[in-house]
């Protein structure tokens, strides 16, 4: 072997360690900041036997917050749906004034914190904000009720299905619409049998990120909420309540059904990555 | 359907892509928009169509004043640059989607649309693409497909974007002839854009040339080629020699008018050969005047190659150019004036 081909295989050997000391720090971060915690999780729950499982779960309390989450989910989602599908479709196929503002508008979610964001709610219709006395006058209750809760929720939810639908419908343009319309399609033929097609995939995407989101929300919620257990607890907050009272068992209990709901999310998540690409 | 297309304007912002525009195009006319690229082709056309709202002045179908109808209305179909095909249908559903968007009860059964659906696709030759998706498609069927869609509603004016532009040079030459069978069997008005002059004068039976958002001249092919109204349209229509006199006067010739000779002929001028290269059946060669020191090409086929070759860089030739046209200011605007 001469000097030049063992100086290549250094550098080849070099590259490969180079190689695998970085997959070997990204994994060994993903383990010690996500496999550990889950793992914790479920061992934590399971520790004191399937059974007390099962009652941390079905509890009054623990029921009324899955309620909670569920019905928050059930309007928050759906609304952010549709609410995303008309920002993306204005933003992506026209052209308008003030265009760039609304995009900001709707990235602020994301800047905000959700805290911040919560806050607000309290000072708009809390009964010392803005509109408190106008909601007292009327007996409406928002801040530390269920409704705070839905609109603290739609406020940090909003930006995900816009956001993911923007660039692809963006990158699309606005050929095939002309197209139909020039074979006599109407608005509503338009979107359903061009538009949504070609988008379907996207918009899964967002839509199961956003209900991630919304069922995990904590922080907006939990300013918004005022912990009245069994009435405006979601299941972030229960969890919060029970770790708090030393009821580690059921805590976990509790936070290993969003740990369920995030590993679903992955899933659903690589299936719908793998059939958009596959298309 | 006859056209009238009546001092139309349209501006984006303050840039105006088509200056009053006047143009009248007979029913059953094969025509194309021919002209540099943002000329405003495609303008005029999504004007037609309706797809783009027009500034001032009338679009006329028949007589009739269209310019404010919709879309639908006007019974136009239009074959987009990029074919525009709806990626997430098969063929057939490409095809009968024009079809079934229509109101209830002017739809036809299922029954009805496979059959036009099935022979549309027998008329342009793709019969067995039907449970196909367009990215299983050439370019060529890909044209052919958005051909047939738009004729699925049996349009009465056929408008046609550079429709040939994303193919290569064979296939284009085969559908160029395909579209012209099939504007002569079906015989509705239709207008193509072009930026390929030769593509303009093989098909059309009338070429509007554009430049900057007007028109510079309508004529048939023949005239515009040999009866340029102004030096654009000359420049445009095919390869050009220019020469600038001493006055500035210009003078345009092409290279196949300039004559070659081994010896001195009348006005002949001496030039020495720069360059030989064929192109199929022809041969151009650059030369170099020697009175003035310009430039220029000629274009002589291969027998006439033979009588005055083969040449190589260096050799001395006789060049006469009998047939210089100039455009001189006044001419021109003369000229405009007439049309
Ligand atoms: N929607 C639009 N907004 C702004 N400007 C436009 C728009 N559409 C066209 N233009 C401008 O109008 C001019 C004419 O455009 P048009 O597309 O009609 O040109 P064209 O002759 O079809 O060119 P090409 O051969 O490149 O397709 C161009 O300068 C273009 O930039
Ligand atoms: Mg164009």
């Amino acid at each position: 072997m001469n000097t030049k081909t063992i100086a290549q295989a250094n550098t080849v050997s070099l590259q490969g360690l180079k190689k695998w000391v970085l997959i070997g720090i990204a994994l060994a971060f993903l383990g010690l900041f996500i496999v550990i915690p889950l793992i914790a999780v479920f061992s934590e729950a399971l520790k004191k036997g399937i059974e007390l499982y099962f009652a941390s779960l079905t509890e009054p309390d623990a029921l009324s917050a899955i309620k909670l989450t569920l019905i928050t989910a059930a309007i928050a989602v759906p609304v952010n749906t549709i609410f995303g599908v008309i920002a993306a479709y204005a933003i992506a196929k026209f052209s308008f004034k003030g265009k760039n503002i609304l995009v900001t508008l709707i990235d602020i979610p994301f800047a905000v914190s959700p805290v911040i964001a919560g806050l607000v709610f309290v000072l708009l219709f809390g009964s010392q904000g803005l509109l408190g006395p106008f909601l007292e006058a009327h007996d409406i209750k928002i801040v530390f009720a269920v409704p705070g809760i839905i609109l603290a929720t739609l406020f940090v939810t909003f930006p995900f299905v816009a956001r993911e639908l923007i660039p692809i419908m963006q990158e699309q343009g606005t050929d095939e619409e002309q197209a139909g319309r020039m074979l006599g399609a109407n608005g509503w033929q338009m979107f359903f049998r061009i538009t949504l097609p070609n988008i379907k995939w996207g918009l899964l995407y967002g839509v199961i990120l956003c209900n991630a989101r919304a069922m995990g929300e904590f922080g907006a919620v939990s300013v918004v909420s005022g912990h009245i257990r069994g009435m405006t607890n979601t299941i972030p907050l229960h969890v919060e309540i029970l770790y708090n009272e030393y009821n580690f068992t059921a805590a976990f209990a509790v936070a290993s059904l969003l740990a369920i709901l995030a590993l679903f999310t992955l899933v659903l998540k690589s299936v719908v990555e793998w059939k958009s690409r596959k298309e | 359907m006859g056209i009238t297309i009546e001092k139309v304007s349209k501006a984006f912002g303050d840039f105006a892509a088509i200056k009053d525009v006047q143009l009248e195009i007979p029913s059953g006319d094969f025509i194309a928009l021919l002209g540099p690229s943002g000329s405003g082709k495609t303008t005029l056309l999504r004007l037609i169509a309706g797809l783009e709202s027009l500034d001032s002045g009338k679009i006329l179908f028949n007589d009739i004043d269209y310019s404010n109808k919709t879309v639908k209305e006007r019974k136009v179909g239009f074959v987009f640059q990029h074919y525009a095909l709806f990626k997430h249908m098969t063929i057939f559903e490409n095809i009968a989607f024009g079809l079934k968007v229509r109101p209830f009860k002017l739809r036809p059964s299922n029954q009805e649309i496979k059959e036009r659906v099935y022979s549309l696709l027998k008329f342009v030759q793709l019969e067995h693409m039907a449970d196909r998706y367009p990215s299983q498609l050439s370019g060529g069927q890909k044209q052919r497909i958005a051909l047939a869609r738009a004729l699925a509603v049996e349009p009465e004016v056929l408008l046609l974007d550079e429709p040939f532009g994303a193919l290569d040079a064979k296939v284009r030459q085969e559908l160029r002839h395909w579209l012209r069978e099939i504007h002569e069997k079906l015989n509705i008005t239709t207008i193509f854009v072009t930026h390929d002059q030769e593509e303009a004068l093989e098909m059309a039976d009338t070429i509007v040339v554009m430049n900057q958002g007007q028109i510079e001249q309508i004529g048939s092919p023949d005239e515009v080629y040999h009866h340029p109204v102004n030096a654009f349209v000359y420049r445009f229509l095919g390869r050009v020699n220019e020469f600038i006199d001493s006055e500035n006067e210009v003078t345009y010739i092409r290279p196949h008018e300039v004559v070659l000779r081994k010896s001195a002929q009348g006005n002949s001028v001496p030039a020495k050969v720069l360059h030989v290269h064929s192109v199929g059946s022809l041969v151009r060669i650059q030369l170099n005047r020697l009175d003035t020191n310009a430039l220029f090409e000629a274009e002589v086929n291969t027998e006439k190659y033979q009588e005055i070759g083969p040449l190589k860089k260096g050799d001395l030739l006789y060049a006469t150019f009998s047939n210089l046209v100039a455009f001189g200011n006044e001419q021109k605007e003369a000229l405009t004036a007439i049309l």
